[in-house]
């Protein structure tokens, strides 16, 4: 692993991560802590995320990096056009990229049992 | 900031790849998320409501007339940007007036810019996706289901005429009334209300909507004066100014071009046209003022433009050679030819060297159709009958034809900048041998047409007709000849600098010199040249020969008989003189060489584009700096 004089960029990726990016998650990178765990339990889950112009995307989760930018796969956006009808446009979008800078709002598709389960401190 | 993750790790499934994850579209990334919502507003309606885009757009008469033209000049600038390749959506469509035209309905001069706007946005897509000139550019045609159609507007252009007329008067009263020094306008109604604006505002409205009856007119009906009337209106008016400048260039090309049926002439006036690098629009409208109906200008059909072009008058209409399967496939071949050619410079090579294959498939069966037919005969000519004849100058105007194709293919890559110094010796040798065969087809079908005419036994008045024609074709022959001597002298300092100072070698770490000859050699134009016959006369090559066959010299021998054949055509002659300036250049170069000696360390050679795009000129440098050539 690179040390910490590596500059963050929107998906800092180093050499290991990238010679291994097809085959292994993260184990191979060395994080196991049980944060990161639950966190993998919520790949491929259908995501909800708003971001700071009103948008909403819907869409599969399909990676996260430490700095909390977010790939969902096959997304669709949704903005609200209150006075025409339908009230909401919607477009298909397919793989996109939200940097955390821009994301007001994150919830993923689960049960309330798991959901009270993600909340509690461990 | 997630603390158990390390710097640059991920959490990801297994099906996750770098390599795609690179493509994902950033949101709120302005290049990339079209989206963007930064206006505040949900809607067009929420926008209106908020008293965006009011109608009109000022109480004060003035005002409104003022807005209305920074309206339209925005809209022309957008519609520029449109043409250079973005969407529809992005540029011309985010104007509110246009997306919801039936509340300017009122307004006579945004209603009548903007529906012949819409109509002309339409035409130009329908003329760019049926010539397909945009390439991979396909933004440009997609509508997004815009509300680019409406009813009512076939009657565009009679409400922009009467707009148009209207204001017209307006403009006369008021010059009038300036004459007459009367306070008291006419019957008639002003345009706005301060009089000493009005002539100005007059002249500023006609000029946009003038100009908008030009671009829309255009598709429909080429017209040389209209062109030129507007191109000085133009110059007065907005940021777009350049774009427009040109596009109005570019059409006032394609407009000066005189139909003429002749197929080597609408070669030559497309690859001229190309040399100033038109954009896509321009390049759809040459196309499909080009090709209409699957005939040339709309006008000739294209067995009767290769029956023209066999200098066999007898059989142009004739309904056995339109039909005959050859003549078909190749009236094709030329109509691709023509598309091709109206494409941007890379597409167009790329096509080129696929349709490379087509020539040269064809040429061969022909040749063994003709055999087949007529065994080998060749010189049995009294018994010649019509039939072979036909074929055997069909067979050679196909063969020159691929060589033509063959040889713009290979300068095009130096217009693309494909190839690199230690492929240069190879591509000028491969341009020698293409050139070369060029004109040897070029000979052999006028030797073959004047065959024709003297069996026939024509009357005197021909003669001076056919003299002047001869002559046009001896310039056109030397003119290539200059190329060939040019490409060949070139190789060969190329391979003299290869053999005798180890410049120029092609690195090896990938592609081996033989796997980039063999792109070359795709479509086997010429027959019977291999990597081989390449290697040896290259490897041959040594200075004394090169200083004996002065081929730098012996062009500038030939370029004063050239001179005046080209006098009224000054495009030629600016290529005379850029030959000129090569070969001069080059004597000079290669008389150092030669002085100093071509294996002497401190020799710096390196090759320059500075006078022709296709032919280089030889820099020499001694190590101690100082530029000698």
């Amino acid at each position: 692993m690179e040390g910490p004089s590596v500059p963050p960029q929107a998906i800092p990726v180093s050499e290991d991560a990238y010679c291994n990016s097809s085959t292994a998650p993260v184990e191979a990178a060395g994080s196991s802590s049980p944060a990161v765990a639950k966190l993998r339990k919520l790949l491929f889950r259908r995501m909800l995320i708003g971001v700071n112009d009103g948008r909403y995307f819907l869409g599969l989760f399909h990676c996260i990096d430490k700095q909390g930018n977010i790939i969902l796969q096959d997304a669709v956006e949704y903005r609200s056009a209150r006075h025409s009808s339908p009230p909401t446009e919607q477009r298909c979008l397919g793989l996109i990229l939200i940097p955390a800078a821009c994301r007001s709002s994150c919830q993923v598709d689960c049960s309330i049992e798991e959901k009270m389960s993600l909340l509690c401190l461990e | 900031m997630l603390i158990d993750l390390q710097d640059g790790e991920l959490v990801h499934g297994e099906n996750f790849s770098l390599f795609a994850a690179m493509s994902a579209l950033e949101i709120m990334d302005p290049k990339m998320d079209s989206g963007i919502e930064k206006s505040g507003y949900n809607s067009i309606e929420e926008a209106i409501g908020d008293g965006v885009a009011p109608v009109p757009l000022s109480l004060d008469r003035t005002v409104d007339v003022q807005r209305s033209i920074d309206v339209m000049d925005h809209l022309f600038s957008c519609e520029a940007t449109w043409h250079k390749g973005h969407t529809l959506a992005q540029t011309v469509f985010t104007c509110i007036y246009l997306m919801r035209m039936e509340r300017i309905s009122s307004h006579a001069v945004l209603n009548s810019f903007c529906r012949i706007l819409r109509a002309t946005c339409n035409a130009v897509i329908s003329v760019v996706s049926t010539a397909r000139t945009h390439e991979e550019e396909d933004l440009f045609t997609m509508a997004f289901g815009l509300p680019l159609r409406d009813e009512g507007d076939e009657k565009c252009l009679s409400i922009l005429n009467a707009v148009e007329e209207t204001i017209s008067r307006q403009l006369r009263a008021c010059k009038a009334q300036a004459l007459s020094k009367t306070k008291t306008l006419q019957d008639l109604e002003s345009l706005q209300d301060n009089p000493d604006l009005e002539e100005d505002y007059c002249r500023a409205l006609l000029c946009r909507l003038r100009f908008r009856k030009v671009l829309t007119l255009f598709p429909v009906q080429f017209c040389s004066k209209m062109v030129h009337v507007l191109c000085n209106v133009l110059t007065i008016m907005f940021q777009a100014v350049r774009y427009f400048e040109k596009l109005l260039h570019d059409l006032d090309v394609i407009c000066a071009l005189s139909l003429d049926p002749v197929l080597e002439n609408v070669l030559h006036f497309i690859v001229q046209f190309q040399k100033s690098v038109p954009d896509l629009v321009p390049r759809a409208f040459l196309q499909t003022l080009l090709i209409q109906d699957g005939k040339l200008y709309g006008q000739n059909m294209f067995p009767d433009v290769i029956s023209r072009a066999l200098s066999l008058p007898d059989i142009i209409g004739d309904k056995e050679f339109q039909m005959n399967e050859f003549v078909v496939q190749l009236g094709q071949l030329v109509i691709n030819l023509l598309k091709i050619l109206c494409t941007n410079t890379a597409w167009q090579r790329r096509k080129l060297g696929k349709s490379l294959q087509d020539w040269s498939t064809i040429s061969i069966q022909l040749e063994l159709a003709l055999k087949r037919e007529f065994g080998e005969t060749r010189n049995v000519l009294h018994h010649e009958n019509m039939c072979m004849r036909v074929s055997k100058q069909l067979l050679i105007w196909t063969q020159e034809h691929a060589y033509w194709v063959a040889s713009r293919f290979l300068t095009l890559g130096f217009e693309l900048d494909l190839y690199s110094p230690g492929e240069y010796c190879m591509v000028y040798w491969y341009m020698y041998v293409v050139f070369t065969k060029l004109i040897e087809k070029m000979q052999l079908r006028v030797l073959a047409s004047s065959e024709t005419s003297r069996r026939k036994g024509k009357k005197k008045k021909d003669h001076s007709k056919d003299s002047g024609r001869d002559t046009a074709f001896s310039s056109t022959c030397l003119l290539l000849q200059c190329y060939v001597l040019l490409s060949e002298g070139l190789s060969m300092m190329l391979a003299v600098l290869r053999n005798e100072s180890r410049s120029f070698q092609l690195p090896s770490i990938f592609n081996t010199e033989q796997e980039h000859f063999d792109l070359l050699q795709k479509a086997r134009v010429p027959e019977h040249i291999s990597y081989y016959s390449f290697k040896e006369s290259s490897s041959r090559a040594g200075i004394s020969d090169l200083v004996k066959y002065n081929f730098f010299k012996e062009i500038q021998k030939i370029i004063p008989s050239l001179r005046g054949s080209f006098a009224s055509e000054p495009e030629k002659l600016a290529e005379l003189r850029r030959i000129e300036q090569v070969a001069e250049h080059n004597r000079i170069a290669l008389n150092i060489i030669s002085q100093v000696g071509p294996n002497d360390p401190s020799l710096r050679v390196s090759f320059e584009f500075t006078h022709h795009p296709h032919f280089a000129v030889a820099v020499v440098k001694r190590d101690h700096d100082s530029s000698l050539a």
